[in-house]
């Protein structure tokens, strides 16, 4: 490791600081002008009569008539040495709370990835090597498809057929193994799609070069061929995909947990948007600004050890960028 | 958690096979015995009740006021005294009770030997403890007063170990009653004493219910086991011992037709809020479909009468003759919703029938109209002054249905020559926007059950921190009279007349334009599941049921 990649790590780790204080403050600001609050939405549910007056004294109680700047330096103050206070919602830690769902969520979100890889990886292998009256080039098409239906429609699908119909899961059992992964096949579909489109692009580039002519004159098996050379470089492009999918594993995990009873971050984002509760929304945002930084930052820091050509260019790029993009070299493996 | 609900689907199917013992319990229960007095009693069986949404808070006092919890409290607390579908009162953990001529103090003598899942005695002091925070509550750390107890509530004090007295500022007549509603549960003191992030948690609540929470999860489930030594139950039921079925587990299902897929396929009991409109055919296919009413307001509109043109009573009377409330219930509801006959529900124990003043009468309505000034135009709209005939309906985001009958209505109203405009906000910004007598806000829908008829009156007027329906504040001499009596009543003979007063005038005025009668609670069960209850505010109880296989 020499000093230009430590510089390189240490700027990147700042920015990834200032990204996840930044979205912390954006939280706030944004649910604190929206109308109406937290207290208010429970309190005027005209079943429960309370008077004007008592909504008033109940609001002041809990400081929610202070300025939104003070609220603002209370929260951030408390967040920052890791104090992530009390839900208004549930009066209950919020630290419990998240804790509670987290699990569930990861799993989801994992088994979801795996499945999207698999499936692209498959779709990927189909365009370049299922022969054409099989349907190669209906596979291209696999992509769009996925992508424009609708998550929970897919999710819905599953659920009647094996969960109602063929009896596989329980919809009170939503984290039984069955239900788990149905709910990632319906996670996954579309995420897949973007997936698989950056690999084709990339193999379709990749087997045009001349390393794979030579490997496929040294007689190399399609499979052999795809796996051992074609799959590695075409999959670099692959892991940024799959670093900014985080992104949409968290917030597709927030229809497929409501369309399969699963409760995650999704649920508990749901119903903390629905009642402004502040203090869950902003551990939850800092917490998915964590887990999309960290995926970025992982992405960003392993890229220059996979692909040697990487130039680090500091600050000045945000992602490092290959110095050569249209280059032909041969890999190595190919001709050892 | 996995675990826990697969062995609840194994011992289903144990149950099937080997328990003789629960088919022939069913069978008796079938065959309309009561289950209370005999050898081979129903027993054991585990329910799944699915359920839209589990609320939020679980502060007894926070929560009990939010119509989802209901279902959970109802299991695992108990209440002073039981108030039936039918707004009856009965005793429950209260036995009996007294009060003075002028309703000012009331004694009640509690069950001895009643106890808390944590052991304590619910005795007269606990009692007290309840009623303090249940009319106080503690703002400061978060714990709400119950919106529903009387504000007049003075103190109450333990005279003996089974003995409380409790005094008044004034005249409450509805205290009784109050104590059977939802909020007025009864929790363990030292529940009660925990600060508000404890008392949040479900786990860590005692009641004397005859379930106690085994194991819960934010947003999740709630799954319920029953206390072996429990046997206090309210005798208006037919039953006092423990409950029959062993565990009862609330699952939270958002999507609604899952919920009712699921029950279809045998995957859980029962199934809450389905669609209306889904009813009919549930019915066809042998499932058990109960809308039960619950004691309150009807829905409909408190019209502000401070806004043109609803300050001309002609132009109020024309509103509640065009609308043609049956059209409501054969197009947005199925024959299980009742007219309104009042703008109370009609179980409401003083509620009276003015059904003749709720009729549909579209020429009635246009001949007011005509009288009041407002012309129709070539455009059918009717005008006056240059001004259109117009009224902003706000759909209410607390009920489902609310959107179709809004539009509905702005049909029928559109023949008469009224010009509708439909709004629908979210629950938070309807809130913020949407109040009684608010500028832009001619119609406010009402949902919402309350104690006692006799606190009507002030919720309809300003007196009292009332909340001043119809904008009227203290301009109508008439209404004001029929509240000042009502709250000084000391006994129903002499409130009942003059509520019926009360109702006959708010209709005639049309200060209130009833919709229908509120049914806001949908349970589609299996035909396996039988004897459950439903109490004044249409919480299905399931402390009486039994399964069979």
């Amino acid at each position: 490791m020499n000093n230009a990649y430590l510089s390189y790590a240490t700027k990147r780790l700042v920015q990834a600081a200032i990204v996840i204080l930044l979205a912390y403050v954006f939280t706030f600001i944004v649910v604190s002008v929206l109308p109406g609050d937290p207290v208010t939405n429970v309190l005027r549910n005209p079943q429960n009569g309370f008077s004007e007056a008592e909504i008033q004294e109940i609001i002041a109680a809990q400081g929610l008539d202070k300025p939104v700047f003070m609220q603002l330096s209370t929260s951030l103050s408390h967040f920052l040495i890791g104090d992530l206070g009390l839900s208004m919602r549930t009066n209950r830690s919020v630290t419990t709370m998240i804790a509670e769902v987290l699990p569930s969520t990861l799993v989801l979100a994992f088994a979801g990835l795996v499945v999207a890889l698999i499936l692209a990886i498959v779709i990927a292998y189909g365009t370049q090597f299922l022969p054409k009256r099989f349907g190669q080039g209906l596979l291209r098409g696999f992509p769009s498809l996925f992508l424009s239906v609708p998550n929970f429609v897919i999710g819905l699908v599953l659920i009647h057929i094996f969960g109602f119909q063929l009896g596989l899961f329980r919809v009170i059992n939503p984290d039984s193994f069955w239900a788990t992964f149905f709910a990632a096949v319906a996670l996954g579909i579309p995420i897949s799609a973007q997936i698989a489109e950056v690999l084709i692009a990339n193999l379709d580039h990749e087997s045009g070069q001349e390393y794979a002519a030579v490997a496929r004159s040294r007689g190399l098996g399609q499979l052999q061929l795809f796996a051992r050379h074609l799959l590695k470089p075409s999959s670099l492009p692959v892991i940024t995909v799959v670093a900014l999918t985080i992104g949409e594993l968290l917030g597709g995990s927030l229809i497929t947990e409501a369309v399969f009873g699963r409760t995650g971050i999704g649920s508990l984002v749901q119903r903390s948007v629905s009642t402004q509760d502040l203090p869950v929304l902003q551990a939850v945002v800092s917490l998915a600004a964590v887990v999309f930084v960290l995926v970025n930052l992982i992405a960003d820091l392993v890229y220059p050890l996979l692909d040697p050509r990487v130039k680090l260019l500091g600050s000045a790029a945000r992602r490092p960028a290959t110095s050569d993009e249209g280059s032909s070299d041969i890999p190595k493996s190919v001709l050892s | 958690m996995t675990e826990r609900l697969f062995s609840l689907s194994l011992s289903r199917r144990r149950l099937l096979i080997t328990s003789s013992a629960v088919a022939t319990g069913a069978l008796v229960a079938m065959a309309g015995f009561t289950p209370a007095h005999s050898a081979g009693e129903p027993n054991g069986g585990d329910i799944t009740f699915l359920i839209d949404s589990l609320g939020d808070s679980w502060i007894p006092n926070n929560s009990a006021i939010s119509s989802f919890q209901g279902h959970i409290w109802g299991h695992v607390t108990d209440k002073l005294v039981y108030v039936d579908a039918a707004g009856k009162v009965s005793p429950w953990i209260a036995e009996r009770w007294e009060q003075n001529d002028s309703a000012t103090e009331f004694t009640l003598h509690l069950k001895s030997g009643v106890t808390f899942s944590d052991g304590t005695p619910l005795d007269a002091s606990a009692a007290v403890a309840n009623l303090d925070i249940w009319y106080a509550g503690r703002k400061k750390e978060g714990i709400n007063p119950i919106g529903l107890f009387p504000k007049t509530y003075d103190h109450a004090e333990a005279v003996d170990a089974t003995t409380v007295k409790i005094f008044f500022k004034k005249p409450t007549l509805g205290f009784i009653p109050t104590l059977g509603y939802h909020g007025s549960i009864l929790i363990s003191p030292k529940t009660i004493a925990q600060p508000a992030a404890q008392q949040a948690d479900l786990s860590k609540t005692s009641g004397s219910g005859p379930y106690v929470v085994d194991s819960w999860k934010e947003g999740d489930f709630v799954k319920l086991v029953k206390r072996k030594d429990y046997n206090w139950g309210p005798a208006a039921v037919g039953h006092t011992g423990p409950a029959y079925l062993d565990t009862i587990t609330y699952k939270l299902v958002s999507e609604p037709s899952l919920r009712v897929a699921a029950v279809q396929s045998g995957q859980a009991d029962v199934a809450y809020n389905a669609s209306p409109q889904e009813l009919t055919s549930l019915k066809q296919e042998g499932f058990t479909v109960a809308t039960p009413r619950y004691l309150g307001f009807v829905n409909g509109w408190a019209i502000n009468t401070k806004l043109a043109p609803y300050d001309d009573v002609k132009v109020r009377q024309a509103l509640q003759a065009g609308v043609n409330r049956q059209e409501i219930i054969d197009t947005v509801y199925t024959p299980d919703w009742k007219l309104a006959t009042s703008f109370i529900q009609s179980n409401v124990p003083g509620a009276t029938d003015h059904s003749e003043l709720l009729a549909y009468n579209p020429d009635r309505a246009e001949k007011l109209l005509d009288e009041a000034g407002w012309k129709k135009g070539a455009d059918g709209i009717r005008a006056k002054d240059g001004k259109q005939l117009s009224l902003t309906l706000n759909s209410n985001p607390y009920l489902v249905t609310s959107r179709s009958i809004d539009e509905l209505i702005a049909q029928q109203l559109g023949k008469i020559g009224w010009k509708v405009d439909i709004r629908a906000y979210d629950v938070v910004t309807y809130g913020q926007k949407v109040q009684y007598g608010g500028a832009g806000v001619p119609a406010y829908e009402v949902t919402r059950s309350f104690i006692d008829a006799g606190t009507v009156a002030s919720i309809l007027t300003n007196a009292n921190n009332g909340e001043n329906w119809f904008a009227l504040g203290e301009s109508d001499q008439k209404i004001n009279e029929l509240r000042d009596k009502i709250a000084s009543a000391g006994s129903l003979e002499a409130r009942n007349p003059l509520l019926d007063e009360l109702q006959k005038y708010v209709l005639e005025e049309g200060y209130f334009i009833p919709r229908t009668q509120m049914v806001q609670r949908i349970y589609v069960q299996s035909p396996k599941l039988k004897g459950e209850t439903y109490n004044g505010v249409a919480y299905a109880s399931y402390y009486t049921a039994t399964i069979s296989d």
